[in-house]
């Protein structure tokens, strides 16, 4: 379910595992791009008394490379700290909490945010900066809208921050596609046939833990330019996440303390990349990879797994992506390299040879006023795979492409499959699951009324 | 990083220089000698920034040290079995874990 527990070793580490990594040009400022990454995956709004918290021990890491080598050229990196007011209680508060420094509120998570370049030289642009509380119920969280505004922080650097729970913008019908490759609307096809039901958006009522920065478009391009020209190479982004931890973590009773360097135990670019594409055997390896040594799981993109099992899950359903046995080089432009000029009239987002799986952000395409959760498949050039936003529906998305729909982008002779077109926006998220500021993602479930009683 | 010596790796980490240490503070000049090593009854509370010392490949007699967020493996035949003696089994007694 795009990265939220996609490999073995990080499923059993939550706070570190990153779930889903968004990128786009900010609508209401299209002057900057906006970068999320979110952790704990499935957090249930009412998994008290100790609520979900970012790991004081996990280094969180946002990267953006903008001249098309894979590496790094700017990391954001944040961390954290918490506090516990008062150690004579059990309870995460003491009642409502009014404010972010409200005394009613016994344990706090507060953060650093700094900034390393191209040089490796690190400014430390923030520290001290909280971390609103979870949304727990209207005795506890009465005015859950105010905490979590006032956690948003502009940086006198520029930059603008939120690290705190939100809802889960991530939709797909995980019963579903776990239970051998079940797409709701061809279920009476499967081999294992079963009767047509409607989808299920099954963490419609799940938070997350989200670190979300909106960055002016001019700190991150390698000129600090505002590319205007989608078709220049100087505007497109290359964008991951990365969590990491000590390599060696020591216990002794309440205390911990770690030594080493900082391992990387969790990557994420585009979705589902590690979780679909890499067998499990490599996902750990993977993880703890960069995306500049991405040449060596090339080969699972070039003839996906997937792309062979759907037609044996669904006889005679798929019968052109059945006989598409050449290398996937549809994929690899998606996924490993972008699409180069010439494939999508008015856009590109190829950033060279390199093959490596992070997201590609054409900062060159505005906003769109009528976006389709669709993207480019949609018409939507200012959606995934043009970088990611909250609301892009990737599951349908990579299926249509593994199914075989983006084909004819590398071989115009190849027809896709008419059941191609049923992978269509099958599951539609509910309201409030978005808004239109910062950080984009819709305000946290709380945990009393949700489910609802 | 391999080219650096342990005394000014560790020193370059902020650490006072010695033999092996693990989880410790820095160690006298009698630590270095041959003496048999002395059971802690009481240990220090672990540190925040622990020294951590390892040995790798006893074979090979690599030790991996991390201080901070560095790390470096030394060939260091001394320290090993200077370690690999120190951890042999015994009878559990005060300081130790059984």
């Amino acid at each position: 379910m795009s990265s939220h527990r996609e490999a073995p070793e990080i499923s059993k580490d939550p706070v570190a595992d990153s779930t889903d990594v968004y990128a786009f040009v900010s609508p209401d400022h299209p002057d900057t791009v906006t970068i999320i990454s979110n952790y704990i995956p499935l957090e249930g709004p009412a998994g008290g008394p100790n609520f979900f918290e970012f790991g004081d021990d996990v280094l969180y890491s946002l990267y953006i490379d903008n001249d098309g080598d894979a590496k790094p050229d700017i990391t954001y990196q944040f961390q954290f700290t918490t506090q516990v007011q008062n150690a004579n209680t059990f309870l995460y508060n003491t009642g409502p909490i009014g404010s972010l420094d409200d005394p009613n509120w016994n344990r706090r998570q507060f953060y650093s945010v700094s900034r390393t370049d191209r040089k490796n030289s690190t400014t430390m642009l923030s520290d001290n900066l909280p971390s609103p509380p979870c949304n727990i119920g209207p005795r506890s969280t009465p005015s859950y809208a105010g905490l979590a505004a006032a956690a948003v922080r502009d940086l006198a650097s520029g930059e603008t921050v939120f690290a705190g729970q939100r809802n889960d913008g991530f939709f797909v019908d995980l019963g579903s596609i776990f239970d051998l490759g079940d797409i709701r609307p061809l279920q009476n096809l499967h081999l294992i046939p079963t009767p047509m039901t409607a989808s299920v958006d099954t963490l419609s009522t799940f938070n997350v833990h989200t670190i979300a920065i909106r960055v002016p478009i001019s700190m991150l391009t390698k000129d600090g330019s505002v590319p205007t020209d989608p078709l220049s190479g100087k505007a497109v982004l290359g964008i991951w996440a990365g969590a990491s931890r000590r390599k060696v973590r020591m216990t002794e009773g309440p205390l911990h303390s770690g030594a080493g360097p900082w391992v990387q135990v969790s990557r994420l670019g585009n979705p589902l990349f590690n979780e679909v594409i890499v067998p499990m055997a490599r996902k750990d390896e993977w993880n703890a990879s960069d995306p500049v040594d991405d040449n060596d799981f090339a080969a699972y993109v070039r003839q996906p797994e997937l792309g062979k099992l759907l037609p044996v899950l669904y006889p005679g359903v798929f019968p052109h992506l059945a006989g598409l046995t050449a290398s996937r080089d549809d994929l690899v432009a998606i996924l490993l390299t972008g699409l180069p000029s010439g494939i999508v009239p008015g856009f590109q987002n190829y950033t060279g040879p390199t093959l490596a799986d992070v997201l590609r952000l054409n900062v060159a395409i505005n906003p769109s006023s009528t976006p389709n959760a669709l993207g480019i498949l949609g018409g939507d050039l200012a959606g995934f795979p043009n970088g990611r936003r909250v609301f892009d529906d990737v599951v349908s998305i990579e299926l249509k492409a593994i199914a075989g729909a983006t084909y004819p982008l590398v071989n115009a002779s190849y027809t896709p499959d008419g059941a191609v077109a049923a992978v269509n926006g099958y599951v539609t998220p509910g309201a409030g699951r978005y808004q239109s500021a910062f950080p984009y993602l819709g305000l946290p479930h709380d945990g009393f009324s949700t489910p609802s009683p | 990083m391999s080219k650096l010596s342990r005394r000014s790796f560790l020193k370059g980490a902020g650490v006072a220089t010695g033999a092996a240490i693990i989880g410790a503070s820095p160690l006298s000049a009698a630590a270095e000698s041959e003496q048999a090593p002395e059971l802690v009854a009481n240990p220090s509370q672990l540190p925040k920034e622990p020294l951590v010392a390892y040995v790798r490949d006893a074979q090979k007699a690599e030790v991996t040290l991390l201080v901070g967020t560095d790390e470096v493996t030394y060939r260091d035949p001394a320290l090993t079995k200077r370690l690999l003696r120190t951890a042999r089994p015994r009878k559990h007694g005060a300081g130790e874990v059984a």
